[in-house]
């Protein structure tokens, strides 16, 4: 009887570690920036979908994802991330602290992108004739973008971002499409650099 | 395992040696193109679907483009990516149309030495004579940077180049592009860049202990990539259970999105941001036809 007891709470223990374990088994900061990147990935997934015309335009949808986005972003998700912080399921690389300047730009380019996308709602996905927007397939590849002046590189478009692109009301004036590639773009530029990838 | 390595291909490099002087093994065919005018912004574009500048760029260390010197760790040892400007001393200025097509589709250097396999050539076998003509065309556009290609350290027995020989007449296969008639000619521009320019399988295929890649898990993904990584299957079968589909995979090729919101990152992240990021909306459309609609 008393050694049954033993094994059942045994047994529970077990399973209440599998369940944390399966869950992410993540806690304090390293749970809370886990689940603000979850918050950031929903948007982004349904938000995709409307890109992708997969979903009907919704521009009140855009505002309030970007919202999320950007209340993630900047020294929100800077914050999240305090040095050395790498313990449990985390998937950080210590790169981000003896990188901190580049890290803590991303996650600015991150906020000053969303915070544009919000604004730029009602712009429509793409602008009419414009196929792509800005950053569409035309636009920094088209013609002579790669052959221009530097050769076979695009121009410093691999090298970070040109000053028009960080003008707050410049972007606000773009198309959603673009900019909601140019937010996924920083996501991926962050997650290349300081992310490892467990999958 | 490394013993394992070692000892085979040493054993292998021996044995060749041995009977054939491997030293002085003539390796690679002769070069004869029908077209010699390229159109240098079809090759710019060939270049970029390459991975040409992401590899030959050392970007982090604010290398100029295409003068080379990007470290990949491997196995076998760290190979520096070489300069390909059109720098004479240094670059690849002084090579013919001629040098150039051996070297990208043959693997074999204007001097009769074989390139190690991690620049692709096996993939690069399956461009046209004017797919080379146009990229050679691009690179003549190149300016020459001055800057010596930085040599690779490989470890032993693998710093000896003529092994390389050997290896070639194991697993090396280079055969030309083959379409389909029976498939779409989008089906066919997909199967062309993911089996040729894109080398999709140089990451998604898994290796053999001697780097060579098992052909009969070809795309089934792949662990130990040189980034320390894991590359996922992507044969058909597995993406279509991952929920892909050709809208969903082409534009995650465009902007890194995942069909559940996540964003690529590790090295896929790179291939966006240097490659298919940059490809026309057909092209990002083909590749995921093709990867989806494969047969198995």
């Amino acid at each position: 009887m008393k050694l049954s007891v033993f094994f059942l709470s045994g047994a529970l223990v077990v399973s209440g570690v599998a369940a944390a374990v399966a869950h992410g088994g993540a806690t304090g900061i390293v749970k809370e920036r886990m689940d603000a990147m979850g918050a950031m990935g929903k948007v982004m997934k349904s938000l995709s979908a409307m890109m992708r015309g997969e979903t009907e335009y919704d521009a009140e949808a855009v505002r309030k994802g970007a919202e999320v986005l950007q209340s993630h972003s900047g020294e929100a998700l800077t914050k999240q991330f305090p040095e050395g912080s790498i313990e449990g399921p985390s998937e950080a690389k210590p790169e981000i602290w003896s990188n901190w300047e580049e890290f803590s730009g991303i996650s600015g380019q991150l906020k000053l992108f969303a915070t544009a996308l919000g604004e730029a709602a009602d712009n429509g996905l793409s602008k009419p004739g414009a196929r792509g927007g800005m950053m569409g397939q035309g636009g920094m590849m088209g013609q002579g973008g790669m052959m221009g002046q530097g050769g076979m590189m695009g121009q410093g478009s691999m090298m970070g971002n040109p000053s028009h692109m960080q003008n707050p009301e410049l972007l606000a004036q773009m198309p959603v499409q673009g900019l909601f590639n140019m937010t996924a773009q920083t996501c991926s530029a962050c997650h290349t650099k300081f992310r490892i990838e467990k999958k | 395992m490394r013993i394992w390595l070692v000892g085979a291909f040493s054993a292998l490099a021996i044995a060749g040696a041995g009977f054939a002087g491997l030293h002085y093994w003539p390796i690679g065919k002769p070069v004869e193109l029908e077209a010699s005018q390229g159109d240098p912004q079809r090759g710019a574009y060939l270049a970029r679907m390459s991975g040409c500048i992401a590899c030959h760029t050392d970007i982090e260390g604010g290398g100029t483009p295409l003068a080379g010197g990007l470290k990949l760790p491997t196995d076998f040892g760290t190979f520096y990516s070489p300069n390909l400007t059109t720098d004479r001393e240094n670059g690849i200025g002084a090579w013919t149309l001629e040098d150039f097509a051996k070297a990208v589709r043959q693997g074999v250097s204007p001097d009769g030495d074989p390139y190690y396999p991690s620049f692709p050539f096996p993939f690069y076998a399956k461009f046209s004579d004017q797919d080379v003509a146009d990229l050679w065309a691009a690179f003549q556009t190149v300016p020459p940077v001055a800057e010596a290609s930085k040599a690779h350290e490989m470890v032993p027995p693998f710093n000896v180049r003529s092994g390389l020989k050997v290896w070639r007449g194991a697993f090396l296969g280079t055969e030309a592009f083959r379409p389909d008639s029976n498939r779409s000619e989008t089906w066919n521009r997909g199967k062309f860049i993911v089996e040729g320019p894109a080398h999709c399988g140089a990451c998604h295929t898994p290796r053999n202990l001697l780097g060579a890649r098992q052909a009969e898990l070809y795309l089934h993904g792949a662990d130990k990539l040189p980034d320390g990584g894991k590359s996922p299957p992507i044969t058909a079968s597995s993406l279509r259970e991952g929920g892909w589909t050709v809208g969903s995979l082409s534009y995650a090729l465009q902007t890194g999105v995942m069909p559940d919101g996540d964003v690529f990152g590790g090295s896929m992240g790179e291939v966006v941001r240097d490659g298919t990021a940059f490809l026309s909306e057909e092209d990002r459309k083909a590749i995921a036809t093709y990867l989806l609609e494969r047969d198995e």
